[in-house]
């Protein structure tokens, strides 16, 4: 009997639990610890923060699934990892405490054979100075909860432009090395829509704020795309929505200090600048979450398992933009000191950056961190449950299963704006997630036929349409298998 | 405001009858892209 722990019910986690309990006997055990009882499907909070969706749709309670499907399911939240355990505990476990009920506040050692980590993403507002969610006027959609205060906001904003009043809105990313571009791209978009379908976007002024240094970076360094049998760049495309529906936009720029209504930031020349707004959606910063690791003695070992998020079987060496290759990114996300970790999805440290690092004259670190948001995370933890399956059914180490962001293809729905006959989507595919620059060096590192863009409604249905599915899959109703990560 | 979408463009993306064509191709192949399968980078000796 072997029993797995799962840290994390997002993407990652809960489609790791959900097919490890699928493919294995009722005598393994599967343990999720997560603090958050709801399920949420993320790409969606766009909706919530335009006042489309309600939170309610895009969320449902783990606990009663977990309890249906035999899932243990813990609420509370990882402290330390003990990796060999202690002097008093001779299995590996994880010191946790639970933050509800009536065992909320004391910790127990959740003991393991094997351990996922997905526990995503710290996001760190506290990077940048005043950036705090709800207030100053500026917002988050990374969360169910953010997204319901950013629609608070564009509402009293709304409201005011229709009055006649004047108002300045501000979208991107809320740091220098901030990732998730994507969101924010689509959040802008629809957030333009909404204007106009309230008949008051001639009173506003939209702008976009990146750390991109090329429109359509996303922090995969841009890309090039087949678009209606042109070879088109990831930038072009952009810039033609972007003046298409008048939006302005500020380039190379990380966000450091946020007051009420003034975003201020340094440019790549070295220039400190500030943008008014009376609202702004700026994506913070993603960090690890700063667990620590002790052996059996309580020695400090948390290098042999973090570097900011969790070491995997990656190539870490420092070396310059130029030498980076895809063979440096993981294929396992195994630990490579403590085989019976894996860490899918946003937990993993990446090897390094996608897009060119850059820096301002000041020496500013000023370009996207790497974005492993949505399918890539689903398809990481989907990955590492089957070689940890096979482990289990085979009595030795099993590492068959291979997913690396060099060998994988991507599926952007970017919404464009909601509505089942005035909505509007960008659907991207990307082919490979990091560029291959060797094999495919006349195209900027991707597979052209795969790599291609789309505009229009369908990409709103195709949206709507995953948004559902997805949805259906996480509730593991009848052949939730067959829909693919 | 540059229109840089002509409005014959802008009939296409918007015209419900052409779009679900366009949904029905996008959906066959995103999933080709997507379930197109994934590995590894590295050699194996």
């Amino acid at each position: 009997m072997s029993k797995i722990v799962v840290l994390g019910a997002g993407i990652s986690g809960h489609v790791a639990a959900s097919h490890l309990r699928r493919k294995l006997s009722k005598e393994h055990e599967v343990v999720v610890v997560s603090p958050n009882s709801n399920y949420q499907w993320i790409p969606s909070n766009i909706w919530v923060g335009i006042g489309r969706m309600k939170s309610k749709q895009v969320l449902f309670p783990l606990a009663p699934l977990y309890k249906k499907k035999g899932i243990t399911y813990k609420q509370a939240k990882a402290i330390t990892f003990h990796p060999e355990g202690d002097a008093k505990e001779s299995k590996p476990y994880v010191l946790s405490e639970y933050v509800f009920g009536d065992k909320k506040g004391t910790t127990e050692k959740i003991t393991y054979d094997y351990l996922i980590n997905a526990t995503g993403p710290k996001l760190n507002f506290e990077a940048t100075e005043g950036l705090i969610p709800g207030e100053n006027k500026v917002y988050s959609v990374c969360t169910y909860g953010h997204a319901e205060h950013a629609w608070e906001g564009l509402n009293a904003v709304i409201q005011k432009l229709k009055s006649g009043e004047k108002a300045k809105i501000l979208i991107g990313t809320g740091h220098g090395k901030a990732t998730c571009q994507g969101a924010a791209f689509e959040y802008i978009l629809n957030v333009e829509q909404e204007l106009r379908r309230h008949d008051v976007r001639d009173n506003a002024e939209i702008t976009w704020i990146s750390n991109e240094y090329h429109l359509g970076d996303f922090g995969m360094d841009g890309m090039l795309m087949s678009y209606h049998g042109m070879t088109m760049k990831s930038s072009e495309m952009v810039e033609m929505i972007f003046e298409d529906r008048g939006i302005k936009w500020i380039l190379g720029a990380g966000v450091n200090k946020i007051e009420d209504g003034i975003a201020h930031y340094e440019n790549l020349d070295g220039e400190f600048k500030n943008e008014t707004y009376d609202f702004a959606m700026l994506i913070p910063a993603f960090s690890g979450h700063g667990f620590k690791a002790y052996d059996k003695n309580n020695n400090d070992i948390t290098e042999k398992l973090f570097k900011g998020f969790m070491i995997v079987d990656a190539d870490y060496s420092s070396k310059p933009y130029e030498e980076w290759t895809v063979q440096d990114w993981p294929e396992t996300y195994q630990n490579p000191n403590y085989k019976n970790i894996f860490a899918p999805g946003i937990a993993f440290a990446p090897p390094h950056a996608i897009s060119q690092p850059r820096q301002s004259k000041n020496g500013t670190a000023i370009s996207p961190s790497p974005p492993r948001t949505g399918m890539p995370s689903g398809i990481t933890a989907k990955l590492v449950a089957d070689n940890i399956i096979d482990s289990i059914k085979s009595g030795k180490e099993s590492l068959h299963h291979k997913g690396s962001l060099g060998n994988m293809g991507a599926a952007c729905i970017a919404s464009a704006g909601y509505g089942m006959t005035q909505g509007s989507g960008v659907s991207i595919t990307t082919y490979p997630i990091v560029p291959d620059y060797k094999k495919y060096p006349k195209t900027q590192g991707r597979q052209l036929g795969k790599t291609f863009g789309e505009i229009g409604l369908a990409g709103h249905w195709l949206k709507l349409a995953l948004h559902y599915a997805f949805i259906y899959k996480a509730k593991m109703r009848p052949f939730w298998w067959l829909i693919p990560e | 405001m540059t229109q840089r979408i002509s409005k014959y463009q802008r009939f296409k993306m918007m015209n419900p009858i052409l779009q679900f064509f366009k949904f029905i191709y996008l959906s066959i192949k995103i999933m080709i892209v997507v379930a197109g399968g994934h590995g590894g980078t590295r050699k194996v000796d």
